[in-house]
């Protein structure tokens, strides 16, 4: 694929975006009507789009509607990512401990007779 | 009767043995090799010996970049027996890691550690604890208590070979002294008294002492004392004021000391003011040795 058409394909994304301007409309709208490649990557954009927009639940959207985050869930999930390493600090403090883990008798020297 | 008199003599021979070995003409030794093991090749990076009457112990110190290990050995041996006590006070240090301020932190301990065995048997010292049968490094230290005839020779005596420089080992002879010399002036002004030398006994009764100075005699009594348990955990684990006694100077006939002088035995001049303008001067050494 060549350079200009990397340009044209993301042209494409803008325009579907509703992001270009009319004179960068008018411009990607010749190059699609002598360039077959790209008007094909633009009609399966538009598919995507299509097949986005329905899971989202709104099928004659004019964008891909946008996730949005509820208030509640994020809420939610800020709650569960805290009590979840809450719960994994303990186990591994349980395990490893801080700082002089271990028996204090361990740690101190021995004398052995053998 | 030639035969009765041989036998005697060995038995004589053998009773004098006994006694020597303890009596105060026995000199203790230890033996002390630190043991490196790296896989399954050990070999000795630092080897010495600490020796002397059988009251001396044995102060000992391994450092490394994350630890710090200091010990203090006393043998106690009973007459007649052919085991001995050892005995051992510990002092370390580990360094656990470092503050958020970046500087290191150290986890200190002390505590005491006691095995009996029998003379010239070896004691092996593990000073980062028992180790583990998978660890691939391994030290330790092996001390061997020693005991034989002092032949003349009263001074401890200390001896260091470290093969690997990058050990850091240090064995220092620990000696209370039995008695200590003072050398006493007096001072007043420019004008310094004749020097008076004696030989002092710790908590033995006080002595008489009389210097004289521009034709003014001044009579004192001395005496000797153990200095207080040191205030530092370290320093009594250790037994870093072995060789520190307290003076304690009083007016002849009074009941009340004029004061207390404390330092090591290591020549240096020491003043207690007196009365008026007259200062005592005394300079603790340890006595003459053989």
């Amino acid at each position: 694929m060549t350079e200009s058409h990397e340009l044209w394909l993301r042209q494409i994304d803008a325009e579907l975006d509703g992001e270009l301007s009319l004179i960068e409309r008018s411009a990607l709208a010749k190059h699609l009507a002598s360039c077959s490649h790209c008007s094909g990557a633009r009609a399966s954009q538009l598919e995507v789009r299509v097949a986005l927009a329905r899971s989202a639940g709104n099928a004659h959207a004019r964008v891909v509607p946008r996730p949005t985050i509820r208030g509640r869930a994020l809420a939610f999930w800020v709650t569960l990512a805290l009590l979840a390493g809450a719960a994994v600090g303990w186990l591994a403090y349980g395990r490893w401990g801080g700082p002089g883990s271990g028996s204090v008798e361990d740690a101190r020297a021995a004398i052995v007779v053998p | 009767m030639p035969g009765r008199r041989s036998w005697s003599r060995s038995v004589l021979a053998a009773a004098t043995l006994l006694l020597a070995l303890q009596a105060p003409g026995t000199r203790l030794t230890y033996r002390v090799a630190v043991v490196e093991r790296v896989g399954a090749d050990s070999h000795v990076v630092a080897r010495g010996s600490v020796s002397g009457g059988l009251d001396t112990d044995l102060r000992l110190a391994l450092r490394t970049d994350s630890a710090d290990i200091e010990a203090l050995f006393q043998v106690t041996a009973e007459a007649g027996e052919d085991t001995l006590t050892l005995g051992a006070e510990f002092f370390t240090k580990r360094r656990l890691g470092r503050s958020r301020r970046g500087l290191p932190l150290w986890e200190q301990d002390n505590y005491r550690r006691v095995v009996r065995l029998a003379w010239s048997d070896t004691a092996r010292i593990h000073p980062f604890g028992r180790p583990r049968p998978d660890a691939p490094r391994g030290l330790w230290i092996e001390l061997v208590p020693e005991r034989g005839f002092a032949g003349g020779e009263a001074r401890p005596g200390e001896e260091l070979h470290v093969a690997d420089p990058a050990i850091d080992v240090r064995l220092e002879a620990v000696v209370r002294p039995r008695r200590a010399r003072v050398i006493f002036n007096l001072v007043r002004g420019d004008t310094v008294s004749a020097p008076v030398g004696l030989d002092l006994v710790p908590d033995a009764p006080p002595r008489r002492l009389q210097l004289v100075l521009a034709g003014r005699r001044t009579a004192l009594e001395v005496g000797l004392a153990r200095p207080e348990p040191a205030a530092s955990a370290r320093d009594r684990v250790l037994a870093l004021d072995a060789d520190v006694v307290c003076l304690r100077v009083g007016l002849a006939g009074a009941a009340l000391p004029v004061g207390v002088l404390c330092g090591r035995l290591n020549n240096v001049a020491r003043r207690l003011p007196l009365f008026a303008s007259d200062t005592l001067l005394a300079t603790f050494v340890w006595p003459g040795g053989r």
